[in-house]
């Protein structure tokens, strides 16, 4: 029973955070196939794009580093975490917020047009006209 | 009919997290790094060099800083390209829709009669709050070479001030805002001195953001690759700031909270 804990230990420290970007994808994609409100699509992008920024995060980590940041002496190239990752994620969580930006002002577009951002009502009414 | 359609697609959406869940339990185990290993690809090729070399070469001492700015600069000039276009994007979308007439002051009164905002103690805590944030910006913009901070966190507080000016409507000051053409004039300059601090070493001899060439005056290389980084957060952080307050003002006009 010890051994089988302290397994289930080792795989939660070590590949651990997988799963969890994994769930949190899982939980994004489940949100934009199912709900049929068109802002909760939108919110659910948003959280698959946050499962997708962890994934890449967890790359960067190393073992007892820490901060990209030369505070002191520079000690060695493994006492620093991996820079790359952070610096590809700043931009990509920056232009999350542009689509999130634009994925709004479409739905108030849809709004606009159809009166409604649910789903099943727009594929049963045909929009006024336009 | 309606409840049999949501109900397929509920299913649909469950099979396919249970497959996804499946095969990456499955993957996961073998082939991914174990967190925090030295030698995987990702921390052994280029990122070494980065952190061995960033302070000789660029003067600063956030790495992530230095990679974003200098050695990824063109990876970022899109970057901010692309959330320009987003920004001009959501203007040009919403541009033909009707305004929701502004409130005069009266009707906001009474409108958030029974509310806390536009009380006292919510004047009182923002005019406390918003100039720290301010400052907090700056302090952020300044540090992103030698501590933690850059651009576009810098951009995000700022346009972060802005949003609490809009969103608790101190009534003596509620017309006080930003208009969308400013803003997003704003939000040009700032990709267009990004663009213009890439091009300024051309002129001097030098390649596109290269900041050897930048023409200032400097002890070391390293200290022009700073002034250029520094050039570089700056646009980006007027960048960001347009951008979000861009969208925020184009889709606060149209909004009619009434609904």
């Amino acid at each position: 029973m010890t051994e089988i804990l302290k397994s289930v230990e080792y795989f939660l420290a070590d590949r651990g955070i997988y799963m969890l970007t994994l769930v949190l994808l899982a939980i994004g994609i489940y949100g934009m196939i199912a709900c049929s409100n068109y802002m909760k699509k939108l919110m659910c992008m948003n959280i698959m794009q946050v499962s997708i920024i962890f994934f890449f995060l967890t790359f960067g980590q190393k073992e007892g580093a820490t901060i990209p940041v030369l505070l002191n002496d520079f000690l060695s190239a493994d006492a620093y975490i991996n820079p790359v990752p952070h610096a590809l994620m700043l931009t990509a969580i920056v232009v999350s917020l542009g689509i999130t930006g634009v994925g709004l002002a479409l739905l108030m577009r849809i709004k606009d047009i159809y009166g409604t951002i649910e789903e099943s009502e727009i594929t049963g009414k045909g929009g006024n006209g336009k | 009919m309606e409840n049999k359609k949501v109900m397929k697609k509920k299913t649909i959406g469950l099979i396919l997290v249970i497959i996804i869940v499946a095969i990456g339990a499955l993957r996961v185990g073998k082939e991914l790094p174990t967190i925090g290993d030295l030698n995987t690809p990702a921390n052994t090729n280029i990122s070494r060099y980065y952190i061995s070399n960033a302070e000789n070469d660029t003067h600063a001492q956030n790495i992530v800083t230095a990679v974003l700015a200098d050695y990824r600069g063109f990876d970022t000039l899109f970057e901010t390209c692309v959330l320009f276009l987003s920004g001009i994007a959501a203007m040009v979308i919403l541009s033909d829709k009707k305004k929701i007439p502004e409130k005069s002051r009266e009707e906001l009164l009474a409108y958030h009669k029974d509310s806390n905002f536009g009380s006292k103690l919510m004047d009182g805590a923002f005019r406390i709050v918003v100039p720290i944030i301010l400052i907090y910006a700056v302090y952020v913009l300044f540090h992103g070479e030698v501590s933690l901070g850059g651009g576009f966190q810098a951009g995000a507080l700022i346009a972060c001030a802005y949003l609490l000016n809009r969103i608790i409507p101190n009534f003596e000051n509620a017309f006080r805002k930003v208009k969308v053409e400013i803003s997003l004039i704003a939000a040009g300059i700032g990709a267009f001195f990004f663009v213009l601090t890439g091009f300024i070493p051309m002129l001097y001899g030098g390649r596109f953001m290269e900041f050897d060439h930048l023409p200032f005056h400097a002890d070391t290389l390293s200290d022009l690759h700073a002034d250029g980084i520094l050039m570089v957060e700056i646009g980006v952080t007027v960048c960001v700031a347009g951008v979000i307050i861009t969208i925020l003002e184009v889709v606060l006009e149209r909004t009619d909270f009434d609904d």
